[in-house]
């Protein structure tokens, strides 16, 4: 009984990989069809991450602490957040601004066809390859900081869950928003509500007043992205945040999964 | 394979009056109403039948195969398709069913085909084996060997509708539905997805729903048609029972050497089509008048060629279209 389950979702879990390698392949041959782009979106993520690194040397230049962070600390968080923004816009973002268009135009029909799920197919479909490299750019600067900062052996080990379970919960939010995209059909306004929303977790949870950093860790707990993970790292005595970071992932996707069927029931498709 | 008993499909939409105020009202306060796509329909299919739905723009013949392919919640009536309910989404019933539409492609545009297919091949688990030799064998039948690794944005109308073909055929589905699949084609290419997919039945006798506008689609292929005006059933049976639906009537052609006066009672009396000079006409004769009126026309009138047919089954429609009321 035990082994004819493990098999079926070994089974599954093989089809998903494999179905989701013919996605990475076919994002890529699509993104090398256009050079230019594919170079542009590399250099201007760069661009991005060298001023958002440098406007936070510019405040230490005028100050020597914000909150209880000096700047190799402050510059170690800023660190972690680009590089699960940098992993969310190479597997995910992509998605989130093609969602609505492909409820509109009915798009979404082939993806229902699929002997998949169509969350997946919807969500993870597209990939952006040339985010790849930056990401390998962002995880250079995370540890040049982390050395900077003195993490110990245990924060090393534990560094890249840390950084996924940030990625799994920023994506998952993502998915919850982007889903009400069913009801609301134009995805402009919700997708100017994620970035506001990724802005607002950019930053760590204790430069905001105590009401605001409430709503935004309990209610859209999006500082339980960056500032869970990075504050255990730092003092592993700290662990109640990291805790509610995985609370947090399981409560998303049980609203999610309510807020996606109940979309698929009212999705009307596009007339032919 | 389908059965569907008082299957109905509800829309709500709101209707907006023109102009800057009515569109500022609007933001506010929307007045909706309800409407029947689909009205208590049921349907029957067999596996092996080639089925078209036919019916006029709007009349619901894609909210139908939405709902049979599980891209739609009916809003009332049971459902079941190849034994499953398609809403519910089963992964073994979207394996076994496949769904083409003329006016949209579920193909990658930044892509060739190929690699369309090959994606294919990953979502259904198709062997390696099997995948190549499908492919080969869809393209030769297709004609589509040349352009398989062109980028799809790149392909004609023609082509881009031969890969949407493969595509839905690779995994080797028991049930399609094609939902318009000529349209926008030209005559050879249409005559050439027809050919096609008359062959690709005999040999695999796989279950075909269609719906298209074009008669000659409906005629090469369909043994069995579903008429849909409003949401609802208007006829369901053998294509030649439709043929006969106006009377067991003969279509004859005169063509005459010198121009007619149409305003001839004769003429008013068996639905007379002119051509602008005057000198052809298309007659709708009852067959125990066929050789009494031919004759008359014959010796009166200056014929120099004439022909009869069958009532071809576009104008069957069309009459059907104009005056529902024939077949309540």
């Amino acid at each position: 009984m035990i082994g004819q389950m493990w098999n079926r979702y070994r089974q599954r879990f093989i089809h998903y990989f494999q179905v989701y390698s013919g996605f990475f392949a076919t994002s890529f041959i699509a993104a090398m069809s256009f050079r230019i782009h594919f170079v542009l979106l590399i250099v201007m993520d760069l661009f991005f991450y060298v001023s958002t690194l440098g406007s936070v040397h510019i405040i230490y230049n005028h100050v020597s602490m914000i909150g209880p962070w000096n700047r190799e600390e402050l510059l170690f968080f800023v660190s972690v957040m680009l590089t699960i923004q940098q992993c969310h816009m190479a597997f995910v973002s992509e998605n989130f601004w093609l969602f609505s268009s492909t409820i509109r135009t009915g798009a979404l029909d082939f993806v229902l066809l699929k002997p998949i799920s169509a969350l997946f197919s919807s969500f993870f479909r597209h990939i952006r390859p040339g985010s790849f490299i930056n990401i390998l750019i962002t995880w250079i600067t995370v540890i040049y900081y982390g050395i900077e900062v003195h993490l110990g052996l245990l924060a090393w080990v534990l560094l890249p869950f840390c950084i996924l379970s940030g990625l799994i919960l920023a994506s998952s939010l993502d998915m919850v928003i982007a889903s009400s995209m069913f009801w609301m059909l134009e995805g402009t306004g919700i997708n100017f509500l994620r970035i506001e929303l990724q802005e607002l977790s950019r930053w760590p949870d204790f430069i905001y007043g105590s009401i605001t950093s409430r709503i935004l860790t309990i209610v859209v707990p999006v500082l339980l992205i960056g500032s869970a993970p990075v504050r255990f790292l730092f003092d592993h005595s700290d662990w109640l945040p990291l805790f509610g970071l995985g609370v947090a992932i399981i409560v998303v996707w049980v609203v999610l999964h309510f807020v996606w069927n109940a979309g698929l029931n009212i999705y009307e498709s596009a007339s032919s | 394979m389908i059965n569907a008993t008082g299957l109905t499909k509800r829309f709500k939409s709101y209707k907006k009056p023109p102009g800057f105020f009515a569109s500022l009202k609007s933001l506010f306060y929307r007045q909706y109403e309800t409407n029947y796509a689909v009205n208590s329909f049921d349907v029957h299919i067999e596996p092996g039948e080639i089925v078209g739905l036919l019916g006029p723009n709007g009349a619901g013949k894609t909210t139908l195969m939405k709902m049979f392919t599980g891209i739609i919640t009916p809003s009332d009536g049971q459902l079941k398709v190849l034994g499953y309910i398609p809403a519910k989404r089963d992964r073994l019933f979207r394996k076994q069913i496949a769904l083409v539409m003329g006016q949209k492609s579920q193909l990658w545009w930044d892509i060739p085909a190929m690699d369309s297919f090959q994606l294919l091949q990953r979502y259904y688990e198709i062997d390696n084996t099997a995948f190549q030799s499908r492919v080969a064998e869809l393209a030769h039948l297709l004609g589509a060997e040349k352009f398989l690794d062109v980028h799809v944005r790149k392909l004609s109308l023609g082509e881009r509708m031969k890969v949407e073909l493969m595509a839905c055929l690779l995994h080797e589905p028991k049930l399609i539905f094609l939902d318009e699949p000529t349209i926008g084609l030209d005559l050879i290419a249409q005559k050439n997805i027809r050919d096609f997919l008359k062959k690709y039945h005999e040999k695999t006798q796989t279950t075909i729903v269609l719906t298209s506008h074009y008669m000659a689609d409906v005629e090469a292929l369909c043994s069995r048609i579903i008429l849909i005006l409003d949401g609802k059933q208007g006829f369901d049976g053998p294509i030649g029972e439709f043929e006969t639906l106006l009377g067991h009537e003969k279509n004859v052609s005169f063509l005459f050497s010198e121009q007619q006066d149409p305003i001839n009672s004769l003429w008013k009396e068996y639905d007379a089509q002119w051509n602008k000079e005057h000198t052809e006409v298309d007659l709708r004769l009852p067959e125990e008048k066929l050789r009494e009126v031919c004759a008359y026309i014959l010796q009166h009138y200056p014929v120099i060629e004439f022909s009869t047919e069958k009532m071809p089954i576009e104008r069957v429609m069309k009459t059907v279209m104009s005056n529902p009321k024939l077949i309540q």
